[in-house]
């Protein structure tokens, strides 16, 4: 199964264009999609989830068309939005208990094994019996991601879901992703590329709606081979550093400053090569973004 | 089924989880526990005062709480996670969400009932009889059913709380103030279940196929049951032409009859007016049916405590002076006739088998309001000039007004002033 989007386009009433034309096909596996905040990506998952209309163009899931079989989407989706509350006189029990209800799960016997298998999955179950008021930022984000998995669904939308969790729950999370996705589909919005970097396969980048990239980590990495320099300098270099090469990052190293540049000739007599990461082919493309929008 | 009641389970704790809904629940029960303490009356009065409470104080509470349940999701910002699953958007949800209300005020107003009831049973001292509860409690389902759908439907239409604040005024102004405005505006009264019920279910259905439209930027995705909103509105459009051209609403239909029987007045030493009114069976009582008998006419309502004791001083009279029963036209004996002023039609019979069947129970339609008024929607009060409930009437057998005594007053006289009357030739 996968899910196709063919020139989807999102005009919000009041003119923002938040998806322009965009194509996208998402095989089973963990999907990243990064981007600036403003890209569309929430948008995009909106769509998906059924919970907005797009302006023109189609998306599918597997062989359901979004807009017209919308009760079949939600029966074979997990989705988390990246602003939620929960009823705060509920406890986690009761609050995945409802939600289960409202997924068709009519067996009690079920719903109860169901619930307590997700509450162990996103390590809540010794607060089952807890209101969901006093729960900590992080505790209601993994309960977010337990209500997405209530009906085992064939594809997971997940929007933002690490922001406001501990260093500890973001790995804790990137495991459970892994674990969750086999033929699954699971796709993954974020602005830090770091958690796309240690969990997608694929991943796509957007920019004021379009699609920079998509396609594998290791093929939005490999035109970088070979461009991606590191350069030792001192302090008072940066700035003609910077007018000289297009910076992707700068550090700072027990020896000294490093910087991280994208270039096809290095004229620095302190740079070497480097392999590039996820972050060096993120900042170039929101460079390229950014250029291609002025030239339109 | 079962998953149906589950929701409404869940919801029911959404909606009443909490110390807040149990305190109102237990300042109800006292409220209504001590207007039947106050009254010291029969099971129907008590069921009566406690139906007040219920359809005014648990109405109101309705209208809040429906409205709150209806703005939840996007309050606590849960609109999302719910309206992606299956359920989310379907009717299912709103009627499991309403219905898990009403079944929670249902059971506020039985536990009112039961404090009218407890209150009755420890200080009023007369007969306990459950029917007058269970009919009350039959009468008070409806215009909750209504209170609910009203504040449910505006404050999740216009997605703001303060819709359901504008029905609760609905709600408070309407029975306070229900002599101000045309009656068929009034939805508590039983005669209008029919018009509550479609307007309930035309709200509900409206609601139904709104509800789950994304949250912005697009066309409704709910559930499209625009046809039953139609057909429910057009139904409760022929209920409101009904009840204008065939009802019993005085304010806005005036009978003729009505008219010219109230424009008569009632005056010491003259003949008194004469009247023709339905009783709790729907039959036409008139006061020349008895002609040449006494009469002692009360005018009373349950509102009034004091017509408990009224009632009773007019049982016993019944019983000792009218002679050969309730048959018509019999020489010897005094007829007794209650006229009620209730604007509810269904309050005549919960008092049917609270009075002797010697006595005639009729209801002039709707509330006295006092002195002065010149046309109320109690057309023989008004002409008999009936200032306050309960106040009785004594004619003669020329059918003379004799004389009149008000509140209690009324009835420690009343036998002596009957015997008085039945020596006279």
């Amino acid at each position: 199964m996968e899910v196709e989007i063919r020139s989807l386009r999102k005009v919000y009433p009041g003119g923002v264009v938040a998806l322009e034309s965009l194509d996208l096909t998402v095989p089973p596996g963990i999907f990243g999609l990064l981007g600036p905040n403003g890209s569309g990506k929430t948008t995009l998952m909106r769509i998906l989830a059924g919970l907005l209309e797009p302006t023109s163009g189609e998306a599918r899931i597997g062989e359901c068309d979004v807009r017209r079989d919308r009760a079949r989407v939600r029966e074979m989706l997990g989705y988390m939005p990246q602003d939620f509350g929960f009823y705060p006189n509920l406890t986690a029990y009761e609050t995945l208990d409802y939600f289960a209800l409202l997924c068709h799960m009519n067996d009690p016997k079920v719903r109860r094994s169901q619930i307590e298998q997700v509450l162990d999955r996103v390590n809540l179950g010794e607060f089952a019996g807890r209101r969901v008021g006093g729960f900590s930022g992080g505790m209601k984000q993994r309960l977010g991601i337990a209500q997405a998995l209530l009906n085992d669904p064939q594809v997971l939308i997940m929007d933002e879901p690490t922001s406001g969790l501990d260093p500890e729950e973001r790995i804790r999370l990137r495991s459970l992703l892994a674990e969750l996705a086999g033929d699954r589909i699971v796709i993954l919005s974020t602005h830090i590329v770091t958690d796309v970097a240690m969990a997608a396969e694929r991943l796509a980048i957007l920019y004021k709606g379009r699609s920079l990239f998509a396609g594998k980590v290791e093929d939005v990495l490999a035109p970088l081979r070979g461009k991606t320099w590191i350069i030792d300098i001192e302090e008072d270099e940066l700035s003609q550093v910077r007018a000289d090469f297009f910076v992707s990052g700068v550090f700072r190293s027990a020896t000294g400053m490093q910087v991280r540049v994208v270039t096809e000739e290095m004229g620095h007599a302190r740079g070497y090569l480097a392999e590039p990461t996820l972050d060096d082919a993120y900042v170039f493309a929101m460079k390229e973004g950014a250029e291609l929008g002025e030239a339109v | 089924m079962r998953p149906f009641l589950s929701i409404l389970r869940r919801e029911w704790q959404l909606s009443l989880r909490g110390p807040a809904p149990w305190a109102l629940m237990g300042l109800a029960s006292a409220l209504a526990a001590w207007r039947v303490s106050a009254a010291g009356c029969s099971s129907a009065l008590a069921a009566y005062q406690a139906k007040q409470v219920i359809v005014l104080g648990v109405g109101v509470l309705a209208t809040l709480l429906a409205g709150s349940a209806a703005t939840r999701d996007r309050r606590q910002a849960a609109a999302e996670l719910v309206f992606a699953k299956p359920v989310g958007v379907s009717p299912v949800l709103v009627v499991a969400r309403l219905g898990g209300l009403l079944v929670a005020l249902a059971l506020v107003a039985v536990v009112v009932l039961a404090a009218a009831s407890i209150s009755q049973r420890l200080l009023g001292g007369t007969a306990w009889r459950p029917l007058p509860y269970v009919a009350v409690f039959a009468q008070s389902v409806m215009p909750l059913a209504f209170a609910c759908a009203l504040g449910f439907s505006l404050s999740s239409l216009f997605t703001t709380p303060l819709a359901s604040g504008i029905a609760t005024i609905y709600w408070v102004t309407v029975p306070l103030a229900r002599a101000h405005i045309p009656a068929i505006l009034d939805l508590t009264l039983s005669q209008h279940w029919a018009v509550a019920g479609l307007l309930s279910v035309a709200l509900i259905s409206l609601t139904a196929t709104f509800h789950g439209r994304p949250l912005r930027g697009a066309s409704p995705v709910g559930v499209r049951l625009g046809w039953l909103t139609v057909v429910a509105l057009l139904l409760a459009a022929v209920s409101v032409v009904w009840v204008l051209a065939a009802g019993d609403d005085a304010l806005v239909n005036p009978d003729p009859v009505l008219v010219a029987m109230s424009a008569q007045s009632c005056l010491p030493g003259k003949r008194a007016p004469g009247f023709w009114m339905p009783d709790a069976r729907g039959q036409l009582v008139a006061l020349s049916d008895y002609a040449g008998r006494p009469a002692v006419v009360v005018f009373w309502s349950p509102a009034a405590p004091e017509s408990a004791g009224v009632l009773a001083g007019l049982n016993e009279v019944a019983e000792e002076f009218s002679g050969g029963g309730q048959a018509r036209q019999e020489e010897g004996g005094v007829t007794c006739i209650a006229v009620c002023l209730d604007r509810d039609a269904g309050t005549v019979g919960l008092f049917a088998d609270q009075v002797s069947d010697r006595v005639a129970l009729v209801w002039d339609r709707g509330r006295h309001f006092g002195r002065g008024a010149e046309w109320s929607d109690s057309p023989i009060a008004t002409c008999y000039d009936v200032g306050e409930v309960p106040t009785v009437f004594l004619l003669d057998r020329d059918r003379t007004y004799v004389g009149q005594s008000q509140g209690e007053a009324g009835s420690s006289h009343l036998r002596r002033s009957v015997s008085e009357l039945l020596s006279k030739p």
